[in-house]
């Protein structure tokens, strides 16, 4: 099924005067690598916090999954939301508790409200939770308190709980930004993981070589601007001199 | 579908031995499930046990502990609330004591910046260019050991001791404030400056400079706006213990508070308290201002210590407009302050004065055992641990009540909710902070005499008295430290369908808590201390003690029960300091 996941149509959005996001059209099909790349300040973020909500538009209009968020009650709202997991760049992780309540955190949505007091007061490791963290190399952290963990470990941590939400679609705001390399290469093949090939995710990124290795498609910005979106064997040089040049 | 990450598949069993990937270093620091509930059961024992054993010595099985005879009075003492007395022979009466407070705030904490400066720039590593001499930094030890021998006795026992020798001069309350305030200051200035960044003294140094100049050029600049946050904070302490000194009589709206108090002319206590309140109110807002201003640190970050990493953002205080304004009144509000309250060191010199300071050091040594031996003394040292524990309990109690309130509420964050409701939390966020104003402004002396009114003597109506005004404190100190924990978690949650309640549980409360602990732990060293005001009007402990014999110049047993009163509070500052490393663990 090739259902859109993502339906922007002339979306934007400005602070006070400030447009940080204009006249967008995009649509983004199941199962697609989306990279997005820009310069600082092209308004990658916000685009991305138009697509999980934290965001609303200020011009156009915004479809999830076929539906405008706006559109719905409360209950409905949730339910879609669920469906989109975010790493940001903050990671936005609880950092005074032990890792397993963060990796958790991801299910909170998910549980019932009596469910998920029980284990904010009593975590228990299930499997789901212990498998999610091995498969991020964590699994000797489950009770390390957060704070304590490197920012490469806490990185995973924020991993760890979006392959416990399961989300549709993955967003991820400049997840390799202080990676080596190495490490960043790997962290964009866990993303890759944690939905299946019928999930969607859509990824910031500096790097053009990494998006050919990870995405199936670049879209470019540009102050606020749409400037490209081509499928990735596309990504060449001069698109990227285009997007980066000064001034 | 084939690289999806199945989360079903059987755990692997935990790896032993050395571990493959690169990041398994700290192996030897690895958690286990065990380990955090053994941690969480230590911790409840921790808390749960002493609070029981506070609460059974405070109110013992069987034992009469209402006074039903002072009820009424309470009841007088209420009912008087609606008409305190407001006519102008009083208001002029409290307005004297209103400038009476203020100059002696100020000069206390003018003399307990001068000996903090001084202090400071002796303990601190920046201020000399090498390694110091041997025999100065045994000098340095000393100095240390001295400093924090001043500042365990508390100001009310500092006034005590210094009215049998000065008389009731003046200069009693100030040196009251100046000594341990400077003992506590100069410990403050000696981590301000060492947190500073040191090249540009080491290369005024190296250039030749000699060392006063180039302290003054090199260190004294950027440390400035962190000092002077520091000083009003200490000013802003320095009126609360001005008003509690009142009690021993040096003057001052303490001391009318207490007058008015014993000869219960209740409508003069209301027009005192409502006086005391303002007062408290305006200077807090006035350097809340300034420290907002400058943006080097809050009151709970200077209360706790923590604001030497705020030294970098220091620069901006140069253009805050409140800084400057507060510092050009510094110099001529503390030569007014000077000549309003008549304060002379002639009285330091006189020959009366040598007379009896040496008098009272022969007699306070060698130390001697009250009357009833070591079992009175361990019955006060219990009484005041025990009385200090159930106090931060009923502060505890009160800062989880009433401060999820007094957080300002944020702006900027998610879309404005409708009018009416932000009214309402605008209107609950005043109140909050007003309730938390009362209970910190009236001093504890006042909270205790009322406590005194319905409760017979011990250790409950000091805790009550001691746990109000603690609340007071404790309440803002975490309501201002809980403005500044980060919302990015908890709207993390709800981005992904959590509904908002359970997000708040989730992200907010854990970093909540873990505020509210350290500044439970902190308090507690000073609510020791505290006890000895309590005890002074009467309720319980080694202050109760010390007052009695000092009221029968009974200067050996002073000595000992000032040693026993060093020894407590040492040995709470260690607790407190170990348990608050160990949280963060």
């Amino acid at each position: 099924m090739n259902e859109d996941v993502v339906r922007l149509t002339g979306a934007g959005r400005s602070f006070g005067g400030t447009v940080a996001l204009t006249g967008v059209d995009l649509t983004i099909r199941a199962g697609e690598r989306v990279a997005v790349l820009g310069p600082s300040g092209a308004g990658k973020s916000t685009l991305l916090a138009l697509l999980n909500g934290s965001l609303q538009p200020s011009e156009g209009s915004v479809r999830l999954f076929g539906v405008a968020p706006t559109e719905l009650s409360t209950y409905s709202r949730r339910r879609l939301q669920r469906r989109v997991g975010t790493v940001s760049q903050g990671l936005d992780l609880i950092e005074q508790v032990r890792v397993l309540h963060n990796v958790n955190a991801g299910r909170l949505a998910e549980w019932g409200t009596t469910r998920s007091l029980v284990s904010l007061v009593w975590p228990r490791p299930d499997q789901r939770a212990l498998v999610a963290l091995e498969t991020v190399g964590l699994g000797w952290a489950v009770h390390e308190r957060t704070e304590r963990l490197s920012g490469g470990e806490r990185q995973r941590v924020a991993i760890a709980r979006l392959l416990i939400q399961r989300p549709d679609l993955v967003l991820a705001d400049e997840p390799v930004a202080s990676l080596d390399p190495h490490r960043a290469a790997e962290v964009l093949g866990l993303l890759g993981r944690v939905t299946d090939s019928s999930g969607t995710v859509v990824v910031t990124l500096h790097q053009p070589r990494l998006a050919r290795d990870h995405c199936t498609r670049a879209i470019g910005l540009r102050e606020g601007r749409l400037v490209f979106d081509i499928p990735i064997p596309e990504l060449a040089g001069d698109r990227l001199d285009e997007l980066y040049a000064p001034g | 579908m084939t690289d999806l990450v199945d989360l079903d598949r059987p755990v692997p069993e935990p790896a032993t031995g050395p571990d493959p990937t690169p990041d398994h270093t700290r192996a030897a620091g690895r958690v286990t499930g065990r380990q955090v509930a053994l941690r969480r059961g230590v911790g409840a024992l921790v808390v749960l046990l002493p609070v029981l054993w506070a609460l059974q010595r405070a109110v013992p099985l069987g034992g009469d502990i209402v006074n039903r005879g002072g009820v009424p009075l309470i009841g007088a003492l209420l009912g008087q609330a609606s008409s305190p007395r407001l006519d102008g022979a009083f208001l002029q009466v409290v307005l004297d004591a209103t400038i009476t407070t203020l100059a002696f705030a100020a000069l206390g904490t003018a003399g307990a910046l001068v000996i903090g400066l001084l202090g400071g720039l002796v303990l601190s590593d920046v201020a000399w260019s090498r390694r110091p001499p041997r025999p100065l930094r045994l000098v340095r030890a000393a100095l240390r050991a001295v400093l924090v021998a001043i500042r365990s006795i508390h100001e009310l026992v500092w006034a005590l001791l210094l009215v049998s020798v000065l008389g009731l001069d003046p200069l009693v309350a100030v040196l009251a404030i100046a000594l341990p305030f400077g003992a506590q200051t100069a410990q403050v200035f000696g981590d301000t400056f060492d947190s500073l960044p040191t090249r540009a003294l080491r290369s005024l140094r190296d250039a030749g400079a000699p060392a006063a100049p180039a302290v003054a050029f090199a260190l004294l600049p950027p440390a400035g706006p962190l000092l002077l946050s520091y000083s009003f904070y200490r000013f802003e302490c320095a009126v609360r213990s001005t008003v509690l000194l009142g009690a021993v009589g040096v003057g001052g709206l303490g001391q009318e508070l207490v007058v008015s108090l014993s000869s219960r002319n209740w409508n003069e206590v209301w027009s005192l308290v409502a006086a005391v309140i303002v007062l408290s109110a305006l200077v807090d807002v006035w350097s809340g201002r300034l420290r907002a201003d400058m943006a080097v640190a809050s009151c709970s970050e200077w209360s706790a210590g923590t604001s030497a990493q705020a030294a970098d953002t220091g620069a901006r205080g140069s253009r805050s407009r409140w800084a400057r304004g507060s510092a050009i009144v510094l110099v001529p509000g503390i030569v007014l302050a000077w000549v309003a309250s008549g304060v002379s060191l002639s009285g330091l010199t006189s020959d009366r004065t040598r007379m009896l300071a040496s008098g009272l050091l022969d007699d306070l040594l060698p130390p001697a055992l009250p009357r009833g031996g070591v079992g009175a003394v361990t019955t006060a040292v219990l009484d005041t641990v025990s009385m200090a524990v159930l106090a931060m309990a009923i502060a505890v109690l009160i800062t989880v009540v009433v401060s999820p309130w007094a957080v300002a509420a944020r702006r900027g964050v998610g879309p404005p909710g409708p009018l009416p409701w932000r009214a309402a939390r605008w209107i609950s966020w005043l109140v909050a902070r007003i309730v938390l104003l009362v209970l910190r402004s009236v001093p504890p002396t006042v909270w205790a005499v009322i406590a005194l009114l319905a409760l017979f003597p011990g250790v409950l109506p000091g805790a009550l008295a001691l746990g109000v005004y603690t609340g007071g404190v404790l309440g803002r100190l975490v309501a201002e430290s809980w403005e500044s924990v980060s919302p990015a978690p908890r709207e993390a949650l709800v981005r992904t369908g959590v509904p908002g309640p359970v997000a708040s549980l989730a992200a907010v409360v854990p970093a909540s808590a873990q505020q509210l602990v350290t500044y439970t732990l902190y308090r507690f060293e000073i609510c020791v201390r505290e006890t000895a005001v309590v005890g002074i009007v009467g309720a319980a402990g080694l202050g109760r003690l010390l007052a009695e014999n000092l009221n029968f110049f009974r200067f050996p047993v002073v000595m000992t029960l000032l040693i026993a009163s060093f020894a407590v509070s040492i040995a709470s500052e260690v607790i407190s300091r170990r348990l608050r490393g160990a949280i963060r663990a």
